[in-house]
């Protein structure tokens, strides 16, 4: 157990230091803000699967936490009368309210209920953002830049010094989430995500459990949010319109729902297709969407699952019979929503 | 124990549990038995929680438990296994078993600690050699046998340390060897772990030897109760349960 | 907030005879597309998050048959027939292979079709907004009702969407193909081994599905701005709708989308801001006080 904590701190201080370092090899600032929104829309992504791939619970509404966070984050930097941490703090707190309210409405629905609600709920956010103009801008998004007075003696203003800041809490991020995946409290989840009636069978107390996940990946979408607005120094509609749900949802189903890293992965090879296919061409709708049907239709289960299923196959034929080694083999996507028809 | 008192339930038209009052002395071994369709399962679910009667009382320790769920049923000390074991299919056996402790030891919210928590480590060593689960410990509950399933269900059921532990067909789907090591191993645990069991069978030749009670269901209300050897000689039973075939099968064996 | 001028309008009748005409409009559109997503979800157990996309084809297909045709009548049947079509093509190439899959991947699936379907109507449309205008037909002057005054058309759209309604439930409780499509609901193996073949009546379903979406996207198409995207709102809307309504019943989706219909409308002059608010919190009370909705059958 305690090794496990430690090689989970290594594998962390080892990515923050990759992460760090790959700019100053390759000093290309389009590099830098290549890495930013990669880790932006990473850990929105693993927030996310927090819900989808270990909890069984597939939202569609969760970028409506990554905008909450996102435009109180702004809007309080904006106001001026608070520094970087606290406003970051009470971001965090206000999504997570939200996230409790609407969660304790949507947890108790089943499957497809539950997608939609939540993707109902998004698009109400979404349209408050677009009709409280006074406050948010309207469609206009949050404009006047986000001011970044220093803290600490951080001066988030030059573009390194905030590379490595959210480099930072991205990687603390990440191992926060991996200590919820190694939890008790993860693996009841678990057994949430395999068998709901069987946990509640057994003391586990399922809407609560479900809120409990729910609050919390909020607010991790919510951190990806503060991120994002730091990044862009302001924050926009579109934050919290469905379609970046979506892309959330495809970046997990890209880096599989049952590998730790996966939903970032997603994220990186997502942002890479988006840079060229928006080199190429402005309907970058039509090529993303042909390329989910081609991959969901073709390969019927996200790009990482196939890959580790391959590689067992593989090792399987390798391997002499009856030693087989397949204690590290993906198990396959969530009993989440079979509902079986035809 | 646990005592059931003019228990009701339909279902539309259907009156699935009719007037059903019964008695579970503590430390029983009790069988229900009763033709397909006699309301057994049904009858589970009203006293574990899952299905509320609509009239009737269910006396647990004193308590009475109707209106309550099926989680606050668990954690007064009622466990259950399930005719189609109910298993989390991509936890190996120990992982499933340690969280199921963990649950009990109301620790499924412990979120700063690792998984499996050493204080769950014994209790589920323990029920791991109670079933003779041990060496597959490490496989995934999935790709357990069909027997095997059947022991894990009812290994998630123990973790409740509960007092009262009801087991709908553990014998369901099995061989006839496979059945009897089924029924020791529960003989066993009922014995070792002064559980009261209440089980559901199809099996006479089991009911009658191992249990020390027998309730018999027809259409949802209680045909008769008493030992198994009052039960032989009950004509009631005899005529409408087992027909005039097996009383002679019985009555000879 | 303008209570009082809401409180003006419910209390002049010519005021409230307007609001109610447009409440009723808005709710007749959203229950036409809610009852084909409520169809297809009692009957396939899918929920075709794409069905907005439906709702613009046969608002875009309605418009390009006025512009060539000039007839109205030919341009609804070509925006419900072809919304129809276009269902029938996404259920039997795409749709039917997720069936039985991860929730995940069905709805990776209606995310991708969303985004194409969009992406094809900017580019053979255009991106900017299309005006198809009234057709002259119903360009009389509007009928006038206790002092307020509704346009023909709009008792044309609500006539025609009640008429559809009742087809539609007629259809389902009184017709023999109603009742197989109905136990088709509850035990597919069941009406497989009948011989009936399932597969076709699975693409016949959701195709009708889609033309009542579609329907509403042509008939929507004199009084509404044209978008690519245009389906995403009224999607929204119309499963707010089936929430409340009860998933899988036609009656109750009436009740439900004339409910939104006139929240809406009165909820425009009462709280201009807080109209989505409105919709979002009736829904929040329907799922907590009665989960299964107004009319539907019990969520297990």
């Amino acid at each position: 157990m305690r090794q496990g904590l430690i090689r989970d701190l290594t594998l962390g201080l080892l990515g923050l230091a990759l992460l760090l370092v790959l700019p100053a090899v390759f000093p290309h600032p389009s590099l830098r803000d290549f890495l930013i929104y990669v880790i932006a829309y990473g850990l929105l992504a693993m927030s996310l699967n927090l819900l989808v791939g270990l909890t069984g619970l597939v939202s569609f509404g969760h970028a409506a936490y990554f905008a909450t966070g996102a435009y109180i984050f702004g809007l309080l930097m904006q106001s001026g009368s608070v520094s970087i941490p606290l406003a970051m703090l009470a971001a965090l707190a206000g999504t997570a309210l939200l996230a409790l309210v609407i969660g304790a409405i949507c947890v108790r629905l089943k499957e497809i209920y539950f997608s939609f609600i939540t993707l109902a709920f998004q698009m109400f956010i979404h349209s408050i953002i677009l009709t409280w103009v006074d406050l948010t801008g309207g469609d206009q998004g949050l404009r006047g830049g986000i001011p970044r007075p220093p803290f600490l003696g951080i001066d988030l203003g030059q573009p390194g010094t905030l590379y490595i800041f959210c480099a930072v809490v991205f990687v603390l991020c990440l191992l926060l989430m991996r200590q919820v995946w190694q939890s008790p409290f993860g693996y009841t989840l678990r057994m949430i995500r395999d068998n709901p009636t069987r946990a509640s069978f057994l003391g586990v107390n399922v809407v609560r459990m479900k809120l409990g996940v729910f609050v919390l990946a909020g607010t991790m979408a919510s951190m990806a949010g503060i991120i994002m607005a730091l990044f862009v120094s302001g924050a926009f509609p579109e934050f919290g319109f469905w379609t970046t749900s979506g892309e959330a949802i495809f970046m997990i189903m890209l880096g599989g729902t049952q590998v730790f890293l996966g939903p970032v992965i997603g994220a990186f090879l997502l942002q890479l297709l988006n840079h060229y296919v928006t080199i190429y061409t402005h309907h970058h709708g039509l090529v993303l969407g042909i390329l989910i049907l081609a991959i969901v239709l073709g390969l019927r289960r996200g790009v990482a699952d196939y890959v580790a299923d391959w590689i067992s196959e593989r090792r399987r034929a390798a391997a002499p019979l009856g030693r087989e080694e397949g204690a590290e083999t993906a198990p396959p996507t969530p009993p989440a929503a079979r509902k079986m028809v035809g | 124990m646990l005592q059931v008192e003019h228990l009701c339930k339909s279902f539309g038209g259907v009156q699935a549990t009719r007037d059903v009052s019964l008695n579970f002395p503590a430390g029983s071994l009790t069988a229900i038995i009763g033709p397909n369709g006699a309301g057994k399962t049904t009858f589970f679910n009203l006293i574990s929680g899952q299905l509320r009667p609509d009239a009737g009382r269910v006396v647990f320790d004193g308590e009475d438990m109707v209106g309550l769920s099926s989680l606050d049923v668990v954690r007064r000390g009622m466990a259950r296994a399930f005719q189609v074991a109910a298993l989390f299919p991509s936890l190996t056996v120990r992982e499933a078993l340690t969280a199921a402790v963990t649950a009990h030891q109301r620790r499924s919210w412990s979120l700063l600690s690792r998984f499996p928590l050493a204080q769950s480590r014994a209790r589920v060593d323990e029920i791991l050699d109670l079933l003779g689960l041990a060496p597959k410990a490490e496989l995934l509950s999935r790709t357990l046998s069909h027997g095997d399933q059947k022991l894990l269900d009812i290994g998630l059921a123990l973790a409740m340390r509960p007092k009262v532990l009801l087991l709908d067909e553990p014998t369901a789907g099995m061989g006839p060897d496979e059945r009897w090591r089924m029924i020791e191993k529960v003989h066993h645990l009922w014995r070792a772990q002064s559980l009261t069991v209440i089980f559901i069978e199809h099996d006479m030749d089991i009911v009658f030897k191992f249990a020390e009670a027998v309730h018999v269901l027809k259409y949802g209300a209680v045909l008769a109760q008493g030992t198994p050897a009052e039960i032989r000689r009950n004509q009631d039973v005899i005529d409408a349960y087992l027909g005039t075939d097996h009383h002679l099968a019985v009555a000879e064996g | 907030m303008n209570l009082d001028v809401l409180a003006g309008c419910m209390t002049t009748a010519a005021c409230a005879v307007t609001q109610v005409s447009t409440g009723l409009i808005v709710g007749m559109l959203l229950f036409l597309v809610a009852s084909g997503l409520s169809l297809i979800f009692g009957v396939l157990g899918v929920v075709n998050f794409a069905h907005g996309v439906f709702y613009m084809l046969g608002a875009y297909f309605a418009f390009v048959t006025y512009e060539q045709t000039g007839s109205f009548l030919l341009a609804l049947l070509a925006g419900a027939s072809g919304a129809g079509l276009a269902g029938i093509v996404f259920e039997r190439f795409f749709m039917s292979r997720v069936y039985g899959q991860d929730l995940l991947m069905q709805l990776l699936v209606c995310y991708a079709a969303i985004l194409i379907c969009d992406d094809l109507v900017k580019i053979i449309f255009g991106a900017d907004y299309k005006l198809m205008g009234m057709p002259e037909s119903f360009a009389t002057a509007p009928v006038e009702l206790a002092g307020g005054f509704i346009p023909g058309y709009y008792i044309f759209m609500l006539a025609m969407a009640l008429g559809v309604g009742a087809a539609l439930w007629l259809g389902i409780n009184r017709t023999r193909l109603g009742k197989i499509i109905r136990a088709l609901a509850i035990n597919p193996q069941m009406v497989g081994a009948l011989g009936i073949n399932t597969r076709l009546l699975y693409a016949g379903v959701f195709g009708l599905g889609c033309l009542l979406a579609g329907l509403a996207g042509a008939l929507a198409a004199p009084v509404r701005t044209l978008t690519p995207g245009m389906g995403l709102s009224v999607l929204i809307e119309s499963f707010i709708v089936t929430v409340i309504g009860g998933m899988g019943s036609i009656p109750g989706a009436l009740i439900a989308a004339i409910l939104i219909g006139l929240t809406r409308a009165f909820g425009a002059i009462g709280f201009p801001l807080f109209v989505d608010g409105l919709m979002f919190a009736l829904m929040g009370l329907v799922l907590i006080l009665r989960p299964s909705g107004l009319l539907g059958a019990k969520v297990s």
